[in-house]
């Protein structure tokens, strides 16, 4: 296959990359970019391991061409904990959440999850036990039965406020 | 292969053209990446003439490139085309709805594509620019030329948008599926209905079911038997019966046997009805007919 030059914003910084366009920005992200933290599931939609934000929403990675993200802003799971070392904090407080609400087993959707969640709480920074469960609908968890997951989300949404500014 | 990503109308068409049939246009990807890459692809998610939900000259224009997620959020297309918001609320998943656009689900031509099958109870005519620069206008209905094969060719073809009629006061519009699971699960039937009031009678209905043929399909016989008249509990009853008695369902495997489908069928052309003469009668008395 041909390959183009690709220029995006990668977890706040420009990259630029030669790869073919054909690819899914998901193995581009894991092959090209070594950022592994982003999941292969079904490979097709139906799983939401893939789970990353273009220009702030969440969509499937593994259903994006590489050639789609031409000048547009990609935010991965590695993204999101550097923005908790940046201010001083081990994690995210998504990805706190989880931990402190028992809300990963395997941790094999949780990347996926906490993109969906952050996702979500970017644009409804009080959602609703309603919400949440709608905004996680498109990921699948085989090990936790979702209460725990929508607790930490709860949570977490709870916590970015209560430190508001910060976050 | 070669993806470019463009914002210019002009510029998409060019590429099509300089590709000699190699070509195609890809909005969301959702369904193309899962099948073969044409050698050229044309990204025309962010060319303008392909976005935006208007008003324009007593019509309602929805930009074929306009996502399922801005469409179940719009407040125009909640207020003047509450099938489409409904339809579109309930595509596969909230990622899927962030990037798969309504002009994809159409050209895609699956015969329970959703957004597709409100648009047919609305009356949508769909608007379409050839490499030489003409349009050409086409209910949506007619864009079908088998299961899975739309009429558009998209490799000299850019669906601009979709237009359909503002509602008038007395108008209500519904959209309903059913589907093993509220979220990432196919329909097994869905219905979608547009009905305007004239005093106490229904005076123009469309009533819309799929997947019985390649495309959305009309029925009939029910919306006959409602014009003119009020409907009343025995009347839902026969819409009932008559709905899945005039089209023939075929059983899948995967899915639902036919039996089940065609109880379907009547159960939801019933209730989409309902409630879209619902909504007509809220929206006369000056409710926003949600
Ligand atoms: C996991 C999953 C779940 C899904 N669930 C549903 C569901 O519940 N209901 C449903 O209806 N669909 C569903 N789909 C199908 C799909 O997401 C929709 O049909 C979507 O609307 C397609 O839009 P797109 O922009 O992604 O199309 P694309 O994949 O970009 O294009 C689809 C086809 O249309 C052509 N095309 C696109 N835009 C234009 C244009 N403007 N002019 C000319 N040709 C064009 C392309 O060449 C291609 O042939 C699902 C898909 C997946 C992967
Ligand atoms: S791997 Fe992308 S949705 Fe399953
Ligand atoms: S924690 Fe194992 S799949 Fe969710």
């Amino acid at each position: 296959m041909k390959e183009q030059v690709i220029s995006f914003e990668l977890n706040r910084e420009k990259v630029e990359i030669c790869a073919d366009p054909a690819l899914s920005l998901l193995r581009l992200l894991r092959s090209r970019f070594n950022l592994i933290g982003t999941k292969e599931g079904c490979g097709r939609g139906d799983c939401g391991v893939c789970t990353v934000l273009l220009d702030g929403r969440a969509v499937n990675s593994c259903l994006i061409p590489a050639g789609k993200v031409e000048g547009r802003k990609v935010l991965t799971i590695e993204g999101l904990t550097r923005e908790g070392l940046k201010k001083g904090a081990k994690v995210h407080p998504v990805q706190q959440a989880f931990i402190d609400k028992g809300a990963i087993q395997c941790g094999f959707c949780t990347p996926g999850m906490i993109m969906s969640a952050y996702a979500l709480l970017r644009d409804k920074p009080f959602p609703s036990p309603e919400e949440v469960r709608e905004a996680i609908s498109g990921n699948l968890c085989r090990c936790s039965g979702y209460k725990q997951i929508e607790e930490a989300i709860l949570e977490a949404a709870k916590a970015i406020t209560e430190q508001e500014g910060k976050w | 292969m070669s993806y470019s990503v463009t914002s210019s109308l002009a510029r998409a068409l060019n590429v099509l053209s300089e590709s000699m049939g190699q070509g195609r246009v890809v909005a969301g990807a959702t369904d193309l990446f899962l099948k073969s890459l044409s050698p050229e692809l044309v990204d025309v998610s962010s060319v303008p003439e392909l976005l935006g939900i208007n008003r324009d000259h007593g019509s309602l224009s929805i930009g074929a490139g306009v996502t399922h997620a801005e469409a179940a959020a719009s407040p125009l297309i909640r207020l003047e085309a509450m099938a489409l918001a409904e339809a579109c609320r309930q595509v596969g998943s909230p990622q899927i709805r962030n990037i798969g656009t309504i002009g994809g689900n159409v050209v895609n031509a699956a015969p329970a594509a959703d957004a597709a099958v409100a648009l047919v109870a609305l009356g949508a005519r769909a608007v379409l620019i050839d490499l030489g620069k003409r349009q050409h206008h086409a209910a949506v209905e007619e864009l079908y030329a088998d299961y899975n094969l739309s009429t558009v060719d998209s490799s000299s073809e850019i669906l601009l948008r979709f237009l359909l009629d503002l509602p008038a006061r007395d108008e209500g519009s519904a959209f309903l599926r059913f589907a093993p699971r509220q979220a990432l699960s196919l329909p097994l039937v869905n219905a979608a209905a547009r009905v305007r009031l004239k005093g106490d009678a229904i005076e123009s209905v469309r009533a819309v079911i799929a997947p019985v043929n390649p495309a959305p399909t009309r029925l009939y016989e029910t919306e006959k038997m409602l014009l003119g008249s009020w409907p009343e509990d025995d009347t839902w009853r026969k819409v009932e019966y008559t709905a899945a008695s005039e089209v023939e369902v075929r059983g899948s495997l995967l899915r639902c046997s036919a039996g089940y489908r065609q109880h379907l069928v009547g159960v939801l052309a019933r209730r989409v009805l309902k409630k879209a003469v619902e909504r007509a009668v809220k929206s006369r008395m000056g409710g926003d007919g949600s």
